[in-house]
């Protein structure tokens, strides 16, 4: 899952230049604090769950307080580059599909922040047969568009076949990957997608009857229940020419409790109840207010601003992705009255500093990187303990059978160890060891590569910063032969199991230009490693020995050091309750939000 | 005319506050040395106790103690005080340098052009015409990525001085056409002038015209142009330090000083108080001394 939250945030603040008298001071106790804020954690993988078929069925069970009627304000900084599910891969997306989009199971979040995977439009999360290569769904009753036409196992064939089309490409492509075959070659089995009368066989893509949906997989695949959550394994209406390939982008029907009222391109999107949303059919979903009224282009400071100031319509205002930046973050956390207004939790996205194994290839040398680097400084310039929880290793601690394990020492030592650091360079013989390290050129990551050059330096390194445009940073540091040792990269878990982090990020399949194997990390064993656990299927037994694998990896390999799990510090209107975090999209989620 | 000047005593007050920042701004590894601090030392994240859990400085005031007379940046938590005379000598060095390439040109391509007049006239307008078209902030920034990639390794860190000359030839390439306007326009009616004409009749060369009798004559809009001149090109070497395509970390910058000190003002206003006040009092000082010296110069503009 990509994020789109820390490198862009990084926005222009021209704020208006206000000249008073002298400030009050930031005040606050001393030290660096690295302490996270305090409460449970709620991204932790005991949180997780698969539910029952009981907890499958609607309705979603009242949310105490709650009122019908009004209008949510959101404020959001980038507009929705897709509405379509089948190209949503972004937070900011994925949050705003929940309101207008159903999948075959979805994640049911409870005030505890408790998760449980459920049927959404399937009655459970899946019954598997074949060893785990063939899974079931079966449809609930009573489930409809918004034009009132009947979700049927046509309309979920539909929403997968269409992946298969050229142009489906930026959402995720478990489940035709799965079915067809890996990389890009899954198009090759229907290469236009559904939309010149052919259909994937029955043999892998099989609708008994109305009510029924198979997936013949070519391997066990354990986590499907989680793979069907993706907003694109959901329904596309088959029959009625509403689905238009490329364009349903701009007006996707509605299976949800809302659908698209008006869409002003990069200005605003309007969503109004759909008359046709069974509530009794929906264990996760409610539908307290008239209308969402969402506002693109409102940087994260001004939505801050706007939100702390809570006047007006902003009374009534949330967003879903935008964060409380260090403009606004000091007085939100003096103000005891926004206390039961906001929240602050740890994302399932984690930030690396990526060391090119082409480049470094003395594992002692990228031990040094690993001991010298000054995981709080860095986190500081971005906003410390608030915006991110210093990292130990390279799993986020949303994921199932994560272990609390800092083989560098990182926590202990937040500014880095260059005590160890250049002992372990001497006894490679490489002091003096130059490091490219690339950076995108923005206010932040300038500073942040004057710590890093800073802590590299003291260690015995010598530093070459290179910076590089941060419109083409993405892409520069994806490509195989790039000129660069250490580079910042980040990756988020689609689900909580090592499934979705482990194999994209280390396996050797993925050295490719564009691919995320940011450190070029092509070793046999873990590759052999990576398939072995792809065949078991008890996601339990597999969440373990992905985490057990990516310990291995990072002490055995080094291909990377872990920096820092971000945060999400949410702020909202006082006129608004029933507002929670959603911990596997890492926003606020606005299914069960009431005006009051 | 200097008797004149010195008359003016808003003219020598403004004279000496320039003059206290250009000397500031020379002197600044002095001052740090004396002061005992240093501009690239991240005292903040160093030292426990001084920078708080959002990396603002912890004591009030932005940090201002006796150890650190003007407070700490936020984040980094280097020393402010050093910082700003270092980040003025950046700037001023880059402003002064780049206002003396464009006033030589201006004055080169203006007087040429207005003296000349005829076909030279026509073309060298239209080439001024044609650098006056190119949006400038625009071609900064497609310009110095490419000069880099030409002279750096990929593999090597663009060495500051580098960035320094680029910066300087791209704001001299872009900005010197409004002066050869305006000194062009002047040479023009002052040449049809019966004391160039005399000039002319008692043989001097076009040369000693252009030196003894043009040039003293033009004076004023020079003054006038490059004392606006010099405070723009500070500002605008802030832009582009602000874009990314200016003097970039860990370099000390006033520009980029203030930008940062627009970001962080609700909750450190002291870290923009020091550049902000620095910089409108040396525009102003700027601006006040070239009006007082133009009026020494030209004692029929009376105000």
């Amino acid at each position: 899952m990509r994020n789109r939250g820390r490198l862009g945030a990084v926005g222009l603040a021209v704020g208006a230049l206000l000249l008073s008298a002298c400030s009050s001071g930031g005040g606050g106790g001393g030290g660096n604090g690295n302490e996270p804020p305090k409460g449970p954690d709620k991204n932790r993988a005991d949180n997780y769950s698969l539910g029952t078929k009981a907890d499958s069925t609607g309705p979603a069970p009242e949310v105490p307080g709650s009122k019908k009627g009004g209008t949510v304000n959101v404020l959001q900084r980038d507009a929705f580059t897709y509405l379509d599910p089948a190209q949503i891969y972004y937070a900011d997306q994925l949050t705003v599909q929940m309101l207008y989009n159903r999948s075959l199971t979805s994640y049911k979040i409870d005030e505890k922040g408790q998760v449980k995977l459920v049927g959404d439009l399937a009655t459970d999360t899946g019954k598997v047969s074949d060893g785990g290569k063939t899974w079931t769904y079966t449809l609930k009753d009573n489930l409809k568009f918004e034009d009132g036409t009947p979700i049927t196992s046509a309309d979920v064939r539909q929403a997968v076949e269409r992946l298969y089309a050229p142009w489906a490409t930026d959402g995720p492509l478990y489940i035709p990957q799965w079915l067809s075959g890996e990389g890009q070659e899954f198009r090759k089995a229907l290469p236009d997608g559904p939309y010149k009368g052919k259909h994937l066989p029955a043999s892998v893509l099989d609708t008994p009857d109305e009510k029924t949906i198979v997936f013949h997989f070519q391997q066990p695949h354990a986590d499907t229940p989680y793979a069907v959550a993706m907003p694109n394994i959901g329904a596309v209406p088959a029959k009625g020419g509403k689905d238009t390939g490329k364009n349903y982008n701009t007006r996707p029907v509605s299976s949800g409790p809302y659908k698209i009222e008006t869409l002003k391109a990069g200005k605003q999107l309007t969503l109004v109840r759909n008359e046709n949303w069974d509530p009794d059919s929906d264990p996760i979903r409610h539908q307290y207010p008239d209308r969402f009224d969402i506002r693109f282009g409102v940087q994260e400071p001004d939505s801050g601003r706007r939100l702390l100031a809570d006047r007006g319509s902003d009374k009534n205002a949330m967003s879903f992705s935008n964060a409380v930046t260090i403009e606004v973050g000091p007085s939100v956390k003096n103000d005891a009255g926004t206390t039961s207004r906001t929240f602050n939790e740890v994302q399932p996205y984690v930030d690396y500093m990526a060391i090119n194994m082409r480049r470094i290839k003395d594992k002692k040398v990228r031990e040094a990187l690993a001991y010298a680097l000054p995981n709080g400084q860095i986190l500081g310039q971005l906003g410390g303990p608030n915006a991110g929880q210093i990292a130990g290793n390279l799993l986020a601690p949303s994921l199932a059978g994560w272990k609390d394990s800092d083989p560098f020492g990182k926590k202990a030592k937040p500014n880095g160890d260059p005590v160890k650091a250049r002992a372990l360079l001497k006894e490679a013989g490489k002091e003096g060891q130059e490091i490219v390290y690339a950076y995108p050129n923005t206010t932040e990551y300038q500073k942040i590569s004057v710590v890093v050059a800073q802590a590299l330096d003291k260690a015995g390194f010598t530093v070459q910063k290179k910076e590089i445009d941060s419109n083409n940073y993405s892409t520069e540091i994806s490509k195989v032969n790039k000129k660069i040792d250490i580079h910042r990269a980040s990756w988020g878990a689609d689900w909580p199991v090592g499934s979705t982090v482990v194999p994209p990020l280390f396996h050797g399949r993925g050295v490719a230009d564009g691919g995320q194997n940011y450190w070029l990390l092509k070793d046999a064993g873990v590759d052999a490693e990576i398939d072995r656990i792809k065949g078991i299927t008890d996601v339990k037994t597999a969440s373990g020995e992905w985490v057990e694998l990516s310990e291995e990896i990072l002490t055995e390999h080094v291909p990377g050091v872990p920096i820092f799990y971000n945060r999400q510090w949410s702020i909202w209107g006082s006129g608004l309750g029933g507002v929670k975090y959603h911990s596997v999209y890492g926003t606020t989620d606005p299914t069960g939000v009431f005006v009051k | 005319m200097w008797r004149r000047f010195k008359r003016d005593r808003a003219g020598v007050v403004s004279a000496y506050v320039v003059i206290f920042f250009f000397a500031a701004a020379l002197l600044a590894p002095v001052i740090s040395w004396l002061y005992g601090k240093n501009p690239y030392t991240t005292y903040g994240i160093e030292r426990p106790g001084l920078l708080n859990e959002f990396f603002y400085p912890a004591k009030p005031n932005g940090g201002i103690d006796s150890e650190f007379w003007f407070g700490l940046e936020p984040g980094l938590g280097r020393d402010v005080f050093t910082q700003l005379f270092y980040g003025m000598r950046t700037s001023l060095m880059i402003a002064t340098a780049t206002t003396v390439l464009c006033v030589v040109t201006g004055i080169l391509i203006g007087v040429t052009a207005g003296y000349l007049g005829g076909r030279t006239d026509y073309f060298l307008g239209r080439f001024i015409d044609l650098l006056l078209a190119f949006p400038s902030q625009l071609s900064f920034v497609a310009f110095t990525p490419v000069v880099y990639a030409l002279f750096v390794s990929p593999e090597k860190e663009t060495p500051t001085y580098l960035r320094v000359i680029t910066l300087i030839i791209v704001m001299w390439a872009l900005g010197w056409m409004g002066l050869a306007r305006i000194l062009r326009g002047q040479v023009l009616s002052l040449r049809e002038r019966e004391f160039v004409e005399a000039a002319k009749v008692t043989g001097a060369s076009p040369w000693r015209i252009i030196r003894k009798e043009l040039l003293p004559n033009l004076w004023t809009p020079l003054l006038v142009q490059s004392t606006l001149m010099l405070p723009t090109f500070v500002t605008v070497e802030a832009g582009l330090s602000f874009l990314g395509v200016g003097i970039i970390e860990p370099t000390p910058d006033w520009g980029r000083m203030f930008a940062a000190g627009a970001r962080h003002y609700e909750n450190d206003i002291t870290y923009m108080f020091f550049p902000g006040i620095a910089m409108v009092i040396f525009v102003v000082a700027f601006n006040l001394l070239g009006d007082s010296v133009r009026d020494a110069f030209d004692p029929k503009t009376k105000r």
